[in-house]
C-alpha cells in the first residue's frame, strides 16, 4: 500500500490540480447521469403517453368472421410471463349523430375491471363515476364537450345492423390522446355481446398489455403461432414513434461518450503531467529500490482516487442537476435509475483507470539513472 | 577481511563504431568489507559513471559486478532493485528528499519499499540515527522545512536506515559548506567506525579524498591509481 500512500500524498500536495480534475471528471459524470436519466425519463414517458393506456398486442381469429374465446386471454397469460394483463373484448363501430353531424364511434366492450387494467380508466375519470352495468357508457372528453354530452344523459348510437342502441353515460374519460378521447366508447361486455350477436364465451378479440412493452413483437410472434390466431402489435403501428426514440437515444449515447472521451483526455493529461512533475521523486525512489510495477502503480492508484471522488461528486451534482430541473414547471420529470446511476460511476471508475495507463507505463520503464544524471 | 565488492573489466561505452565513446575502459577493483574509500577524478572522468554501475544504477557494456557473493549483472530490474533497496545506500550531491514527505517519512521510506513494518526496534534504531546525525526532534518537519545540510544529513540517515553494507556517496558535500562538509565527513567516519559500513566515495577534491583510507583515482575512464592513505585518521 506504500504505492497508494505515495499518490494520495502527490495528489495533497497539488491540492488545486486535484480539485481541478476532480471537478473536470464530477462535471462529466453530472451531465452523462444528467442527460442519460432525462432522456430515459423523457422516453418512458412518450412511452407510457403512446401505449401505456392502450394494449401492446391485440390477438383476432385468423379468420375475419370468426371469434375467439374467452379462454384465448387466460391460455396466453398463462403461456407468457411478460403478459401483465389479458381481456377478451368485443368491438364494433356505431355512428352517432348529433344533428346534422354524424360521428363514427370505435366501441369495446369487457368486463369493467379488465378494461381498468388496460386503460386505466377508474384513475383517468374527469367526471362521472367508474361503471359499466348494462346498458351504460363511458364515452371521451372532447366528444362530451364537443356534443354536451355528460353523466347521465342517454346516448343512441346506429349499430351496424341498423338497429338503435340506448345507452346511459355514467362517466367521462381523458386518456391523453385526442382520437381515443373524441371516438372511443367503452360499454359492457353484455351489451356488447348483445349488439354483436354474440353467445356468452364469443370475443372478437383479445387486448393483452406486458411488463416489458418492447417485447411485443416477439412475444405476438409466439402467441399468433402458438394459438393460432392473427397478433397485431403496437411497434407495428408505431413506427415513426419508435425511430423517434431510436434516434434520441443514439444523440444521447453519443452525448455521453464524448462527454466521457473529454473526462478520459482531462485526466490523462494531468497524469501525465503529473507523472513529469513527478519524475525526480519517481527516479529517487527507484534508486533505494522502489521496483518498476509498484512505481507504475502510484498513477494507477492517483488515478484511482481522482475517479472516485470525480464520480461520487458527479453523482452528487448530478442528483442536485435533477432536482434543479425537478423547480422547472415542465409536466415531465426525470428519475434516475440506480442502476444508471452504478453504471456511470463504473464507466467513470474505468475511464479514470484506463487515462492512467500510459503515464503508469512511462513511470514504470523510467530509469533512475535518467534522474540522477540529470538532476 | 572479505570481499564486499568486486568490480571486473567494467567497460561502458556510449554510441557505436567510430562514434563510439568509452566512459569507462577495463575497471577492476576490490572492496573490502568496512572500507572507507574514494574515487578521485577530474570531471569527466568516468567516476560517477562507476559509481552507477557498482550501484547497480547503470549496466556497464561489458564486464560484471560481484555485489556480496552475488553477480549483480545477471540481475533483471527487479533484482537490481533490491539490491539497491536491501545491500546499498546512497548519498548524492543532491539531496534526493521527497518533499511531499516529513523527515520520518524519507527517513524510512527504504523501510516501506522493502514492504518491512517500522517495528519497536527499527523505530528507535531511526531515532537513533537522528540523533547521531543531529536531527533530533525535526521528525515531523517537512523535508521542505529544512537547511541545506540538514536535508543532506536527512538524505545521509535515509541511506543508513536499512544497514545497508555499502555506502556509495557522489560528491556528498558538493552543494554544502565548509563547516556543513567537515560535520558530514565527521558522520561517515563515525558510521563506519561504530557500525562497520562501508563507504565508497567520490570526490574531484583531493582534500576530502585525503581524509578516506584508500584512494582509488579514474582518468580518461580508466583506474589509474589505487592507494592506501596512511595519513588518514
Amino acid at each position: 500500500m506504500l504505492s497508494f500512500r505515495i499518490a494520495a500524498r502527490f495528489l495533497k500536495s497539488s491540492p488545486g490540480q486535484s480539485a481541478l480534475i476532480i471537478a473536470g471528471i464530477a462535471v462529466g459524470i453530472a451531465t452523462q447521469i444528467f442527460v442519460g436519466s432525462l432522456i430515459t425519463s423523457l422516453q418512458d414517458d412518450l412511452i407510457d403517453s403512446a401505449v401505456g393506456s392502450s394494449p401492446h398486442i391485440t390477438l383476432t381469429a385468423a379468420d375475419d368472421d370468426a371469434t375467439v374465446s374467452g379462454e384465448l386471454a387466460a391460455a396466453a397469460a398463462k403461456d407468457e410471463p411478460l403478459i401483465s394483463t389479458a381481456v377478451p373484448v368485443r368491438t364494433l363501430s356505431a355512428i352517432f349523430s348529433s344533428g346534422e353531424d354524424s360521428v363514427p364511434l370505435s366501441i369495446t366492450g369487457a368486463d369493467a375491471a379488465g378494461l381498468d387494467t388496460i386503460y386505466k380508466l377508474s384513475d383517468r375519470l374527469v367526471s362521472g363515476a367508474y361503471r359499466l352495468g348494462e346498458g351504460e357508457a363511458l364515452v371521451g372528453a372532447i366528444f362530451a364537450d364537443k356534443y354536451g354530452v355528460a353523466e347521465g344523459d342517454t346516448l343512441e348510437l346506429l349499430l351496424p345492423s341498423g338497429s338503435i342502441a340506448e345507452l346511459e353515460v355514467s362517466g367521462v374519460f381523458d386518456l391523453g390522446q385526442a382520437t381515443a378521447n373524441e371516438r372511443v366508447v367503452f360499454i359492457d361486455a353484455g351489451s356488447a355481446a348483445e349488439a354483436l350477436g354474440l353467445a356468452d364465451d364469443e370475443y372478437t378479440a383479445v387486448q393483452i398489455q406486458l411488463s416489458d412493452v418492447f417485447a411485443s413483437a416477439e412475444v405476438a410472434e409466439r402467441l399468433a403461432s402458438d394459438n393460432d390466431v392473427e397478433a397485431t402489435e403496437w411497434q407495428a403501428e408505431n413506427e415513426q414513434l419508435l425511430s423517434g426514440l431510436s434516434a434520441q437515444s443514439g444523440s444521447s449515447t453519443m452525448i455521453q461518450a464524448f462527454v466521457l472521451i473529454a473526462v478520459a483526455l482531462g485526466i490523462a493529461s494531468t497524469l501525465a503531467i503529473s507523472a513529469v512533475q513527478k519524475t525526480r521523486q519517481i527516479g529517487i525512489l527507484k534508486a533505494i529500490g522502489m521496483g518498476d510495477a509498484a512505481a507504475g502503480r502510484i498513477f494507477l492508484w492517483q488515478a484511482a482516487l481522482l475517479g472516485a471522488g470525480g464520480t461520487l461528486g458527479g453523482i452528487a451534482l448530478g442528483y442536485g442537476l435533477i432536482a434543479l430541473f425537478g423547480l422547472v414547471p415542465v409536466p415531465f420529470s426525470i428519475r434516475p435509475e440506480p442502476s444508471f446511476i452504478a453504471l456511470s460511476a463504473a464507466i467513470g471508475m474505468t475511464v479514470a483507470l484506463l487515462s492512467s495507463v500510459i503515464p503508469a507505463r512511462s513511470t514504470s520503464r523510467l530509469d533512475p539513472i535518467e534522474v540522477i544524471q540529470n538532476g | 577481511m572479505a570481499d564486499l565488492l568486486v568490480a571486473e573489466e567494467l567497460e561502458k561505452v556510449y554510441g557505436e563504431g567510430e562514434a563510439a565513446t568509452y566512459a569507462l575502459k577495463g575497471v577492476s577493483f576490490t572492496l573490502e568489507q568496512g572500507e572507507f574509500a574514494s574515487i578521485i577524478g577530474q570531471s569527466g572522468s568516468g567516476k560517477s559513471t562507476l559509481l552507477n554501475m557498482i550501484g547497480l544504477l547503470d549496466t556497464p557494456t561489458s564486464g560484471q559486478v560481484l555485489f556480496d557473493g552475488e553477480n549483480t549483472t545477471a540481475l533483471g530490474r527487479k533484482g537490481r532493485a533490491r539490491v539497491r533497496n536491501e545491500g546499498l545506500g546512497f548519498v548524492f550531491q543532491f539531496h534526493y528528499l521527497l518533499p511531499e514527505f516529513s523527515v520520518w517519512e524519507n527517513l524510512t521510506m527504504p523501510a516501506q519499499i522493502a514492504g518491512r513494518a517500522i517495528t519497536a526496534d527499527a523505530k528507535r534504531r531511526a531515532l537513533d540515527t537522528l540523533a547521531l546525525l543531529g536531527l533530533d526532534g525535526l521528525e515531523n518537519k517537512n523535508a521542505n522545512q529544512l537547511s541545506g545540510g540538514q536535508k543532506q544529513r536527512v538524505a545521509i540517515g535515509r541511506a543508513l536506515m536499512n544497514r545497508p553494507k555499502l555506502i556509495l556517496a557522489d560528491e556528498p558535500t558538493g552543494n554544502l559548506d565548509t563547516a556543513n562538509t567537515a560535520v558530514v565527513y565527521e558522520l561517515f567516519r563515525t558510521i563506519n567506525k561504530e557500525l562497520g559500513t562501508t563507504f565508497l566515495i567520490v570526490t574531484h577534491d583531493r582534500k576530502v579524498a585525503q581524509q578516506t583510507d584508500r584512494i582509488l583515482e579514474v582518468l580518461d575512464g580508466e583506474l589509474v591509481q589505487d592507494v592506501r592513505n596512511d595519513y588518514a585518521r
